[in-house]
């Protein structure tokens, strides 16, 4: 996947289209990543990738899709916490689009 | 009852008395590889009743067994793979 | 057919081998299959419930990917006691949030309940 180009700032890829260094991330660098997939990115999406970075903070790794359900759930209650509400934010796959737009490494278990 | 196998020497590392640590009245106990170094281990006497270890493997080391410990083929190991569960690899 | 019962035996402790990793890496792998596995921490595997700072030693800190269970649907962490009083661990001392631990005095015994069993 081609580098993002951010204020004239190289952003490394891997060949998913995630970041290859972490330490790249800005809201700047999500807005980029979700265009790529289609998403303009409202409250509800960054929400869910405050979560997704919190996760991360706590557990060291990237959820995969039942234990993001729950996460958010936890956080934000059961009207968000279901798989539909993460479904139509970050389609096809939330925990690995999601994880992506976040600045996170892709989900081990995400096939 | 379950099946323990155990491929590490006794003098190498854990895994022996870790194996022996996990034992309940009844399972077996499979030496293979490095393992066969334990014939001979006084925990092992002392804590399994069936113990069991493949020959191919004591002979190419030169490792005696004692009669205590039945001397097995593959054919043998096989059928006592089939016939125990669960099975637990005790490796490194 | 009735789904088989699974358990991942953790009895190596982390950092010094890949083997704990491997470990919590299988187990939220089935976990993310729906085959939650139990988990019994044996051995140096008690190890990985210590606090501990990783960063220190550029690893991922295991003891919080280990805390990660409970989304994944392990609840329960069962716990050798032998392997904890061999290692100077005093079990009262021990917690992880949100997980239940659980003391077996006789880890031979709960072993042979399962149809498959990891070993790491």
């Amino acid at each position: 996947m081609e580098n993002l180009v951010i204020e004239g700032r190289e952003i490394p890829l891997d060949k998913e289209g995630f970041l290859r260094n972490l330490g790249d991330w800005s809201p700047q660098v999500a807005e980029a990543l979700a265009a790529q997939e289609n998403i303009v990115l409202t409250e509800d999406h960054w929400d869910v990738i405050r979560l997704l970075q919190d996760f991360y903070r706590e557990f060291e790794l990237s959820p995969a899709m039942r234990p993001l359900v729950k996460y958010i759930d936890q956080h934000l209650g059961p009207e968000k916490g279901r798989s539909i509400f993460l479904m139509q934010l970050f389609p096809p796959s939330p925990a690995k689009i999601g994880s992506k737009i976040a600045g996170l490494p892709k989900p081990t278990n995400c096939l | 009852m379950t099946l323990h196998i155990v491929n590490q020497s006794p003098y190498a590392g854990s895994a022996l008395s870790d194996c022996l640590n996990a034992l309940h009245p009844g399972d077996a106990v499979v030496l293979i590889e490095d393992g066969v170094y334990a014939v001979n281990d006084p925990r092992l006497s002392a804590s399994a009743d069936n113990s069991f270890c493949l020959g191919a493997d004591a002979i190419a080391r030169g490792v005696t067994v004692p009669e205590s410990i039945e001397t097995i083929d593959e054919a043998r190991w096989v059928a006592l793979c089939a016939e125990h569960n669960p099975i637990v690899s005790w490796f490194r | 057919m009735p789904r088989k019962s699974i358990l991942a035996i953790c009895r190596h402790a982390p950092y010094g081998n890949a083997l704990a990793r491997e470990g919590l890496e299988a187990i939220l792998a089935c976990a993310a299959m729906d085959q939650v596995p139990a988990v019994l921490l044996i051995n140096d595997g008690v190890f990985l419930l210590l606090e501990q700072d990783a960063q220190q030693i550029g690893e991922k800190n295991l003891r919080r990917n280990l805390a990660a269970l409970p989304m994944f649907g392990v609840e329960t962490l069962h716990l050798c006691e032998r392997s904890l009083r061999e290692r100077g661990i005093d079990p009262a001392q021990l917690s992880l949030p949100g997980t239940e631990l659980k003391l077996l005095q006789n880890p031979g015994a709960f072993i042979a309940g399962f149809d498959q069993v990891l070993s790491f």
